[in-house]
């Protein structure tokens, strides 16, 4: 019995040992943890019992009263403010009548200039915003940065006036009072930049090209294994270690996929700046790991450097940088490499594409309505060969189709040149408008004996317009396709008009042509030279019937400046040359053939094929390559056929049967 | 908590009783039961404490949410500022993160992501007991309420990066300047205001209205509603929208694109004269399309003045009204921010903006380019022609625009609160910041728009060459004329032979063929489909030329075109044999097709030229379950990689030289012509496979192909550079 009940006893108390142990260890265990590492749940703000009664910030009405009172005038309180605005300092109704027009002071008035100032105004003057009368100026340029501006006839307190200071930013400040004038600065330091009104530019040397440069060269997209992280270690150790006096070229060796740019202080500010410029030009794709987020970069309002670059606050940088650079997605580093390149090419590797880009950026802020989205700015070509008066939606330009999700309309405009004929090419217009895509027949230019041709086809009347001009790639506002067909009065189209249509339609920026030709460098004479002799290849097509986009008539009329195209009217010879260097400085790829009905190979010379003076078209060449500081056209060795061309299958199945006869 | 707990138990339950039990037990006799009782109840006892411990809910740690939640706002703590205490110093202005922000703080928040602290809330009262402010409002409460259900929370004051103090100044008016001050630099980590962060969108009071809040704050970041120019600092400060009650209120659905009734619309009832005579100038010049609003002056009783608008006689609600209107007016007011912009915004109304120097809302990251026009105050009068020059289209687009920044950063205080914590987290961690296309695109154009990877129009130079990619599993003898074949190619830099054998091992060094560029053999860990397209650290080269160990038919002339083809289309499929992808309307389903075609959308990866960057997103970033569903049927591969990069790059493939009589990849089993139609069937299922996945049909369709620029014409064919095209 005993041993019974102690059994019992025995029970009950291991039982209530065990439960003891199973409730109480886990606690106990809890406050043998330190709080710090003890799984919580977090403390959130709290639920309020009565958080439906609690008081707006503002009543309603109150809010729609909001009295202005007669102090709220701007102009009132605009003369107490410092600083300057666009809105403020600038007269925008100057550029009302004339557009925006840039006039820069004679040298003649001020002391000597430097190099870089010399560059800086030939590339002003070179461009298509010049005008020799002040009068019509919308934007005044001095011509250097030391002088003192109120001897100038026109400074009205600076108003209207852009200064180029180009010395980094640690050096002193202009020696006078800059008044409403706008600076466009070197490496500013951030503090000192009117904010959309002064203009951050890179920092660079007196050699620098006044235009062309050197392209960037990125070679491999993806980095090839076994390339180095990071170059500038070195440097890193020597800045970690405090003496940070010397940054040497090493950082842009050949091969490294970051660099590493510091600013370490105001000394040094300009001086990375620099390098920052170096790496994009010598660095094929290496991607510039900026330190600091105190550093205003260049043309930061219309360059989104977030896609071009790692930035990293230099205080934690020990912290994130490893992390940041190794766990970058191959994707990222695809991106920044490529767009490394795209914004050297695109506004940094001249003087004339810095000034430039200085120019369009205060001419995007003056027409706000029409000035470039940032998708222009950011996305290849860019802004400069982007132009906002074609439009300011990035679908309708041929580079942004797919971004964008559109695409071109499906109807083509055809734009003949009937020249001096005595009768509509009737046969031409005929075959053409036979083409369900074409919407449009436009002669040119307009010849008073001509009668209007009505024609109808498919119960589709065609619209004919006699343009006024003579000018060939005059951007007409009639053209309401996005293709445009050139062709010429003697162009003999026959259906494969339709395939190539079709092509282009797959590559819209491009030129889509049947007659081809090539540049070559001619050592001899030491100049281009322009030959349809080299038939394995070619690099231009000839404007006499080609589809290109209507955007290159904008562009050609608009980027190009007035002597180019008044050299080309001249001689009448090299349109389609300098219409060729155009599209393919735009695309960096060469145009696009097609098959055509007739070949012509001047083997033997004298053979068929349209005449062309060799001298003047060499002559072109050589002016257009000089022109655009390098030689923009590019070689293809390919022909775009027919899927089933010439192939061993009943031509009943093809659809492009003519081609087969060729 | 579970997994440790029945640990323990079994560990430490049998640890006790061999300890304590065989011990006491034997010895136990009624001597000792005085002792034995008292022994007991010390265990009873404990286990009572125990369970009382266990239950109680956490009272021991911490004040419990369950606590806090039946409390009332008017129940919080009461703290008196005594009018002597510390006031912070004004505004720095020049403060930019990298002089007044600590990041250090931030420096261990993982996933690159700022954790925020939210001080307690209290009630602060002078040394008269009078109340400093409201003790916080409905809105400030949502925006507290809303950063705590974040990501960004942490209530741990020691690890957090940005402290939001819970002292409501979001309204100027509602609090004394000074006594807010003081309460502000009582805070717990105030610390000369480094890393505190506060709200306010109503700045400034009569007569001057500053355009910041005037409380002194040290270097407090603020995320202001009403900033211009002068009182903004660039890259530290947040420029965030005037709320607008009415967004929560009102519903109005997004209005479709087409034509209004009114072109311009202007609704605000508290205008400057100047800017009402300049408007009802211009609503006398264009009567039809202007309709300047004004405040209703005989309204019944019990209607809300703020929800109705008038001209003349005609009463409208507001504010639905703004939806009948193309662009709506936002002029200043005392303040720069207005609440009407919010209520534009939500109509899907294009505001245009006429207010000098004002700090757009979110202008950090937000393109207000797209969504609004911003007119100088000067040029007041010329607004209607610049409006009129705008096309149709591009107004829709940035109706379409206004309506979707509303929606995402507008409609609540949440959405306005997660924006501006975005924005500081992006400056501190700007290698991890939201992309601008993240920020500005509406959802359609994310969907619609492609970027291709390679968007870089660049022709890689000739001299890299490509690499060859030779798969294969046991058929030696073809495998080694394939070799042999390829080399004779002169951009050929590099042959990897991909062993997809496991059972057998490959042919010893001396037997394979004397190549002039390295030959190098990769075993795989199994025989799967895939391996064909993994990025091997072996490819040097930007070009890949997958080819089959059976393709034996492709002339040296034609795989060096197909090479210098790749190059001018890098961001392309090149290959030769084309296939194509047709609707079958009768069975509403895609289908494959191999006959002699017009067209193309495919081409075989059994002979084809990509970049090497597509074997990284094939074997990483394939949608779906594609890739294990490709290796476990042992086919589609190639489909799979035309869907691929049609649908990153949005364009077609390129099929180069003349069709072939191919002993095709696809055929290699293919006995008749059952099997024939077994293959076809399969193929077609997997484009109808692809297309559900990739939730689109990314191929392309074109009617070109390349062909070597002379090719079949009349010329010499000595001087050709592809002679050898299309012969057999």
């Amino acid at each position: 019995m005993q041993s019974r009940r102690r059994k019992y006893l025995w029970l009950i108390f291991s039982a209530s040992w065990l439960l003891l142990v199973l409730l109480g260890a886990p606690r106990l265990r809890q406050l043998a943890i330190p709080p710090s590492l003890r799984p919580r749940t977090l403390t959130s703000w709290p639920r309020w019992l009565d958080q439906e009664l609690l008081p707006n910030f503002v009543e309603p009405e109150e809010l729609t009263k909001d009295p202005c009172p007669p102090s709220c005038s701007t102009r009132q309180w605009q003369r107490q403010r410092p600083g300057c605005l666009m809105e403020t300092c600038f007269d925008t109704s100057r550029c009302q009548s004339h557009g925006f027009k840039v006039f820069v002071y004679p040298v003649g008035l001020t002391q000597p200039i430097s190099e870089i100032h010399h560059k800086v105004l030939a590339s002003i003057e070179g461009s298509g915003y010049h005008t020799a009368n002040p009068e019509e100026a919308c934007l005044f340029v001095l011509p250097g940065d030391a002088l003192s501006p109120q001897l100038l006839p026109l400074w009205n307190g600076g108003q209207n006036h852009l200064i180029f200071h180009l010395h980094p930013g640690s050096w002193p400040d202009l020696g006078f009072d800059l008044g409403q004038a706008m600076l466009a600065r070197a490496s500013p330091k951030p503090e000192t930049l009117r904010l959309g009104f002064d203009v951050a530019l890179p920092l660079f040397p007196q050699s620098y090209p006044q235009r062309g440069g050197s392209r960037g060269q990125l070679a491999h997209l993806i980095p090839p294994p076994g390339e180095d992280l990071l170059a500038f270690e070195s440097q890193l150790d020597a800045r970690v270690t405090g003496s940070s006096n010397h940054l040497d070229q090493t950082i842009c060796q050949p091969s490294p996929r970051f660099c590493l740019l510091q600013k370490s202080g105001p000394r040094a500010l300009g001086f990375s700046d620099n390098i920052l410029l170096s790496c994009f030009s010598f660095q094929a794709g290496c991607i510039p790991v900026l330190l600091s987020s105190g550093w205003e970069l260049p043309f930061s309002e219309v360059i989104d450097w977030g896609t071009a670059t790692i930035m990293i606050d230099e205080r934690h940088l020990l912290q994130v940088m490893g992390p940041a650079l190794q766990e970058l997605p191959p994707a990222r580093i695809l991106a920044l490499r490529q767009q490394t390149q795209f914004l050297w090419d695109a506004y940094f590797s001249s003087v004339e594409k810095i000034v430039h880009t200085t120019l369009e950026i205060i001419r995007d802020r003056i027409f706000r309505a029409a000035a470039r989205p940032w998708l222009l700015w950011n996305a290849p070509p860019g802004g400069l060969l982007a132009l906002p008066t074609f439009s300011t939606q990035p679908g309708d330009f041929p580079f942004y189709y797919l971004q964008r999700g559109s695409r071109p309309s499906g109807k083509f405009s055809a734009l003949i040149w009937v020249g001096a004929l005595d009768q509509p090419p009737l046969k031409l217009i005929q075959e053409v408008a036979g083409s369900q895509h074409c919407a449009q027949v436009c002669l040119f230019p307009n010849w008073r004996g001509f009668p209007t041709p009505t024609y109808s086809h498919r119960g589709v009347t065609l619209i004919f317009l006699l343009l006024q001009k003579s000018d060939r790639f005059f951007p007409y506002s009639a053209i309401g396709t996005d293709a445009i067909l050139s062709l010429d009065a003697h162009s003999s189209l026959s259906t494969s008009g339709l395939l190539s249509f079709v092509v282009w339609q797959s590559f819209p920026e491009r030129i889509v042509g049947f007659q081809t030709q090539s540049h070559f460098w001619d050592e001899i004479k030491g100049s281009w030279g322009y030959t349809d002799q080299r038939p394995n290849e070619f690099s231009m097509v000839l404007m006499d019937a080609a589809f290109y986009h209507r955007y290159y008539h904008v562009l050609f009329t608009h980027f190009l400046p007035a002597p180019l195209r008044d050299l080309v009217d001249e001689l009448s010879e090299c349109e389609d040359i300098l219409m060729n260097f155009l599209v393919a400085e735009v695309t960096k790829l060469p145009p696009i053939k097609v098959p055509q009905r007739k070949h012509c190979y001047n083997l033997t010379p004298g053979l068929p094929g349209p005449p062309r003076r060799e001298q003047p078209s060499r002559d072109c060449i050589s002016k257009f390559a000089s022109w655009f500081g390098h030689m923009p056209l590019v070689h293809s060795q390919l022909r775009l056929d027919p899927v089933l061309f010439k192939d061993q299958v009943s031509v009943l199945r093809k659809k492009y049967r003519h081609l087969e006869r060729l | 908590v579970c997994k440790e707990e029945t640990v323990c138990v079994s560990m430490c339950a049998p640890v006790k009783y061999n300890i304590r039990g065989p011990a006491l037990i034997p010895r136990m006799k009624t001597k000792h039961r005085l002792y034995y009782i008292t022994l007991f109840s010390v265990v009873l006892l404990g286990l009572i404490a125990t369970g009382v411990f266990q239950f109680w809910p956490h009272s021991i740690e911490s004040s419990s949410d369950w606590a806090v939640e039946k409390r009332s706002v008017h129940d919080v703590p009461v703290v008196r500022l005594p009018a002597d205490s510390p006031l912070p110093e004004r505004g720095d202005l020049s403060c930019r993160m990298h002089t007044c922000f600590d990041v250090y703080r931030c420096g261990f928040n993982p996933k690159n992501k700022i954790k925020v602290y939210i001080y307690s809330l209290k009630k602060y009262v002078d040394d008269f007991g009078v109340p400093v402010s409201n003790t916080i409002s409905r809105e400030y409460n949502e925006l507290l309420t809303a950063i705590s259900d974040s990501d960004f929370y942490t209530d741990d004051i020691n690890r957090a990066c940005l402290f939001v103090p819970s002292i409501d100044v979001l309204n100027q008016n509602t609090l004394r300047i000074k006594e807010t001050a003081q309460a502000l630099a009582q805070l717990a980590r105030w610390d000369r205001g480094t890393n505190q962060l506060l709200f306010n969108m109503l700045p400034g009071e009569p007569p001057d209205y500053n355009t910041a809040l005037d409380v002194p704050r040290d270097r407090a970041l603020l995320a202001g509603g009403g900033f211009s120019t002068w009182t903004y600092r660039q890259g530290y400060d947040v420029s965030i929208p005037v709320y607008s009650s009415l967004s929560a209120e009102v519903d109005l659905p997004e209005r479709g694109p087409g034509p209004r009734r009114y072109f311009l619309l202007s609704s605000q009832m508290a205008l400057h004269p100047e800017y009402r005579s300049d408007l009802e100038a211009l609503q006398a010049k264009h009567e039809e399309s202007v309709l300047v609003l004004e405040k209703c002056t005989n309204l019944s009783e019990g209607v809300l003045s703020t929800r109705k608008r008038c001209h003349k006689d005609q009463v409208f609600d507001y504010p639905q009204v703004l939806q009948e209107a193309s662009f709506c007016m936002v002029l200043r007011g005392a303040r720069l921010g207005q609440a009407v912009l919010s209520d534009v915004l939500q109509a899907g109304c294009v505001p245009v903006i006429i207010a000098d120097s004002y700090i757009l809302p979110f202008s950090e990251v937000l393109d207000w380019k797209r969504a609004s026009v911003v007119i100088p105050e000067e040029k007041m009068r010329d607004m209607y022609s610049v409006l009129r020059s705008i096309p149709q289209r591009q107004i829709e687009e940035m109706q379409r625009q206004a309506r979707w920044f509303w929606e995402a950063y507008f409609q609540s205080m949440k959405a306005i609160a997660m924006a501006t914590l975005q924005i500081i987290n992006d400056r501190i961690y700007p290698y991890a910041a939201i992309s601008y296309e993240e920020w500005n695109d509406p959802p359609a154009v994310k969907w619609s728009s492609v970027s291709n990877p390679l968007f870089l129009p660049l022709i890689p130079p000739q001299s890299q060459g490509f690499t060859a990619i030779v798969l294969t599993y046991d058929r030696v003898e073809s495998l080694f004329r394939v070799i042999t074949e390829v080399s004779k190619v002169p951009s050929l830099s590099k042959l990897l032979v991909v062993w997809n054998n496991q059972n057998k091992n490959p042919p010893e060094d001396s037997l394979w063929p004397k190549i002039r560029v390295p030959l190098k053999v990769v075993r795989t860990a199994e025989n799967k489909l895939s391996n064909r397209f993994f990025p091997y650290d072996e490819i040097e080269t930007e070009a890949v030329l997958a080819i089959d160990d059976d393709i034996i038919m492709l002339t040296a002339d034609e795989l060096q075109f197909g090479y210098e083809v790749w190059r001018e289309f890098p961001d392309r499929l090149v290959g030769y044999p084309g296939r194509l992808h047709l609707w079958d309307h009768e069975m509403s389903k895609w289908k494959y097709e191999s006959e002699w075609t017009n067209e193309v959308s495919m081409v075989l990866t059994g002979v084809a030229f990509y970049h090497k960057y597509f074997n990284y997103l094939y074997t990483y970033k394939m949608p779906g379950d594609i890739k294990n569903w490709v290796d476990a049927h042992m086919n589609c591969e190639d489909i799979a990689m035309n869907f691929l990069v049609a649908n990153v790059t949005g364009k077609a493939v390129i099929k180069v030289t003349p069709r072939k009589k191919f002993k095709c990849p696809e055929c290699t089993a293919i006995d008749g012509l059952s099997l024939d139609q077994t293959h076809m069937v399969e193929r077609s299922e997997c484009i109808n496979k692809f297309a559900s996945v990739f939730g689109t049909m990314p191929l392309k369709v074109v009617e070109h192909r390349a062909d070597p620029v002379l090719y079949k014409d009349d010329f010499p064919e000595k001087l050709k550079s592809f002679p050898n095209i299309g012969s057999l």
